[in-house]
């Protein structure tokens, strides 16, 4: 475990000493800033719900920019090897990884905590649904955090692990989308498989097992995924 | 401490390495020589554990490349080629991040932190971005943080590429001392440094060891006929003469003018008896010795020997 901190501290240093995480957080800010604002001074409704509506398009657009040179820029500086042969397994770097990138993650979401307490002041929230919604907003951003982190594993370009990364989270939000055009039935299965649609339910308030378990077993599946993928290029 | 039996590796069905022995006991530097492609790199790889071999065994610092990599890589240390190293961070956080992955305490990760900035005369820049030193301080910063947890093995990838002389000078001395209680593997394109710095050497060509040995013993296998240059001052063509007498069989270049001549004396057989020959024919013909040297065959022409394909 030290180690996978030690990894995930080394990330986050790499993140702060360069532009990416300001001009990221400072455009995240800016574009959610501006849809809190139009929700509460143009629809003139004091409440989170269109911030927390609009977050998985957010994610889509940020995420990738926030993993994609977590493994690809190890491999193109070449220091992926001196990673690999340090005394961890590819499931630590991971590990690591993906823990570095949660750390930016929450630092977006901590950034917008300060809508909540402005509407406090405004008007009473209901604290419970904007936890529900809260959580809701972490573990989708884990989801496509992790599938990030897996686009970032197939490439050692980060340009191109932002576009699949990008394409891979604009599938699953197809996915939701083109499921209602289907039947009933192909609709509830497609339906399952749709974080957005998991996150909805989490953004009524409604914080169920299901979900979370859906959440967490979507991180795993592309965390390892990724770990797969590091083994993989071992052996080509 | 390194063994390798029977290395060979396969990239999409190619052999890059093919059936490779050796091994490299405590104390002692083992340099691997070869062109472009040789399969050096590919080698050393295999060694760390970071590609696992297509067959054939190896046992670094006693654990086998079947058994458990992470404990093996606990006992190495790697630099691979070009030094690589984030370069964003500065010397004394990458250096951290090194230790801390190899689980050291941290008193001791502090102090051998300060002992690697001493020995690789990094104490200057252990605050600067590796982004923003020179090729020879980022090659050092490698250099230390391979070494940082004391490894019984250290396998360097060209570890004086990229560096001026006096760079090469400082890094021979640093690897010579390193070397006087760990296994050290290192492969090298300067042909000079791995004469200076390594006790024995493995040439490589497509793949395959091709010789192997010291640079004594590969300078004499290969060289072939014996050559010996001789400075006289006298009647050169007396000399000649003896020399034509004792050693018939011998092929003679001379190169006289007044005050005397240098002869290049080429005989099959040679040795202290050839020596003693030449001595007896310039003594009897009245003339007086100035200079007796051996033509040892460079590791640099024995290296093109080899890897052209004109081998003896």
């Amino acid at each position: 475990m030290k180690q996978v901190l030690a990894l995930a501290y080394k990330d986050w240093r790499l993140s702060v000493d360069t532009p990416v995480v300001y001009v990221a957080a400072a455009a995240f800010m800016l574009v959610s800033g501006f849809v809190f604002g139009s929700g509460l001074f143009l629809g003139g409704q004091a409440e989170l719900r269109t911030f927390l509506g609009w977050l998985p398009l957010l994610w889509m657009f940020f995420l990738p920019a926030l993993a994609m040179r977590a493994l690809a820029e190890e491999r193109r500086q070449g220091t992926f090897e001196v990673l690999a042969t340090l005394p961890v397994g590819s499931g630590q770097i991971v590990a690591g990884k993906f823990m570095a990138i949660m750390w930016q993650v929450l630092l977006l979401l901590l950034l917008t905590l300060a809508y909540p307490l402005s509407l406090a002041v405004l008007a009473s929230i209901d604290a419970g649904q904007a936890l529900a919604a809260f959580t809701g907003a972490l573990l989708l951003g884990a989801s496509y955090a992790a599938l990030c982190l897996f686009a970032s594993s197939l490439t050692a370009n980060a340009v191109v692990a932002y576009i699949i990364g990008f394409s891979l989270i604009l599938s699953f939000v197809l996915l939701d989308k083109g499921a209602r055009l289907m039947s009933p039935d192909i609709q509830t299965w497609l339906q399952v498989l749709s974080p957005s649609q998991h996150y909805e339910s989490m953004l009524r308030g409604v914080l169920t097992p299901e979900d979370v378990v859906f959440f967490l077993c979507f991180s795993m599946v592309f965390l390892m995924a990724s770990n797969y993928q590091l083994e993989r290029r071992r052996w080509i | 401490m390194i063994e390798a039996t029977g290395l060979t590796r396969y990239f999409h069905g190619h052999a890059v390495v093919r059936d490779l022995s050796f091994s490299v006991r405590r104390g002692e530097v083992l340099g691997l020589l070869g062109p472009n492609g040789a399969g050096k790199s590919t080698t050393m790889r295999m060694l760390t554990g970071f590609l696992p071999p297509s067959s054939g065994a190896a046992r670094v610092a006693g654990i086998d490349l079947d058994g458990d990599t992470i404990e093996l890589r606990r006992r190495i240390g790697y630099l691979p080629e070009n030094a690589p190293s984030y370069h964003e961070l500065d010397v004394a956080t990458y250096l951290r991040f090194i230790g801390r992955m190899h689980a050291m305490s941290p008193e001791l990760l502090t102090g051998r932190m300060s002992e690697m900035a001493s020995l690789c005369g990094l104490k200057p820049v252990m605050h600067r971005p590796i982004g923003e030193l020179s090729k020879g301080f980022k090659q050092r910063v490698g250099l230390a943080a391979c070494m940082l947890h004391d490894p019984d093995c250290l396998i360097m990838d060209e570890p004086a590429s990229g560096l001026d002389p006096n760079q090469i000078v400082e890094m021979r001395t640093l690897i010579r001392r390193l070397a006087e209680n760990k296994a050290v593997l290192l492969s090298s394109h300067i042909l000079s440094e791995v004469e200076a710095s390594c006790d024995r050497v493995l040439i490589m060509d497509d793949g395959r060891q091709i010789a192997a040995g010291t640079v004594n013993e590969l300078s004499s296998r290969y060289e072939g006929a014996q050559s010996i240059h001789v400075s006289i001052k006298g009647d050169h063509a007396a000399v000649l003469a003896k020399l034509g007498e004792i050693l018939p069989k011998a092929e003679i270049e001379v190169d006289a003018d007044e005050a005397g001549a240098s002869f290049v004396i080429k005989a099959e057989e040679g040795g202290a008896a050839l020596d003693e020959a030449v001595f007896r024919a310039v003594v009897e013909a009245g003339a007086v010795m100035i200079d007796l040297r051996h033509e040892r065959l460079s590791l640099e022409a024995v290296f093109k020997r080899l890897t052209s394909g004109e081998r003896t």
